[in-house]
């Protein structure tokens, strides 16, 4: 005890400091160690050694390495398609009418997952009526041409955006369609004119095949 | 420099390069080995498959010579 507190006083002291080598020098002969140390000369690769057997186990970590990664990459990949629609929901998700049996002026409904569609083949009079109104007094307004890519076919979901009802076709007060329910009139593209409809009657993506119409 | 150690020169030395190989690699070996497992499932049950036996089925079906394989 006695030895290491004088010990610990000559090290510190100002005297003994400036004899003493330097902490934190940093040239090579001072930090060399005066520890002997063994020699490994022997057992050091020579110069001009091939890297066959360290190649070797870069290349098992690395191959195991590529299995992980394709299998983490198909785990993935199974997750993700089970998140996309199936077959059946496919082959369901559209509906093919023919238009060549609908003539002017008469409605079909044709059922496109498990909604009613209304198709009307519409005539040259209320294309013209449709055209007519002035679309900035309407509640949603639309034009007739945002509404119907081709004139003379009107398709929309027959679904009333007030509350789901199924309006009735040729009736109400606009020659169009009138919903039962609560008394909303639409006109003949399909617009909310009166009652409490917020939003005209929703078209659905469709589009014309030849003489068939496909919806969805 | 031989073979091995151009090989660990050029894509084992930086990790980057390494991991990089081994993405690569990951996807190339995806696509090869599902080439390859289907070869395997098709020649192993060849003609009990729906496309061997389609032409039996179908009146429109073109493919006929799928049918003197099932014989076997």
């Amino acid at each position: 005890m006695l030895s290491l507190r004088s010990a610990l006083r000559n090290t510190c002291s100002l005297r003994t400091l400036g004899t003493q080598s330097r902490l934190l020098s940093s040239t090579s002969l001072q930090n060399k160690s005066t520890y002997r140390t063994p020699d490994f000369g022997d057992y050091v690769r020579p110069q001009g050694t091939d890297d066959k057997s360290r190649v070797f186990t870069y290349f098992t970590v690395g191959s195991l390495g590529l299995l992980s990664a394709a299998g983490a990459k198909s785990t993935v990949e199974a997750f993700l398609t089970t998140m996309s629609a199936s077959a059946d929901v496919l082959a369901m998700a559209k509906v093919e009418v023919g238009l060549a049996a609908i003539p002017e002026g008469k409605n079909v409904v044709v059922k496109w997952q498990g909604k009613p569609v209304f198709i009307r083949h519409r005539t040259q009079g209320e294309i013209d009526e449709a055209n007519k109104v002035d679309i900035n007094a309407l509640r949603d307004p639309q034009q007739d041409s945002d509404r119907a890519q081709n004139p003379e076919w009107l398709i929309m979901l027959g679904i009333c955006t007030h509350l789901g009802c199924v309006p009735i076709g040729e009736a109400g007060d606009f020659g169009g369609w009138f919903c039962p329910c609560h008394g909303s009139h639409y006109d003949i593209s399909g617009r909310i004119r009166k009652g409490p409809a917020p939003l005209n009657l929703e078209i659905p993506q469709y589009q014309f095949d030849g003489d068939n119409l496909v919806i969805g | 420099m031989s073979f091995y150690t151009n090989i660990y020169n050029s894509l084992i030395k930086r990790n980057s390069i390494f991991v990089g190989t081994i993405f690569a690699g990951a996807f190339a070996f995806q696509g090869f080995f599902d080439v390859a497992v289907t070869n395997f499932y098709e020649n192993h049950n060849k003609g009990k498959l729906w496309k061997d036996i389609k032409g039996k089925y179908l009146e429109g079906g073109d493919d006929e010579e799928g049918d003197d394989e099932d014989d076997e």
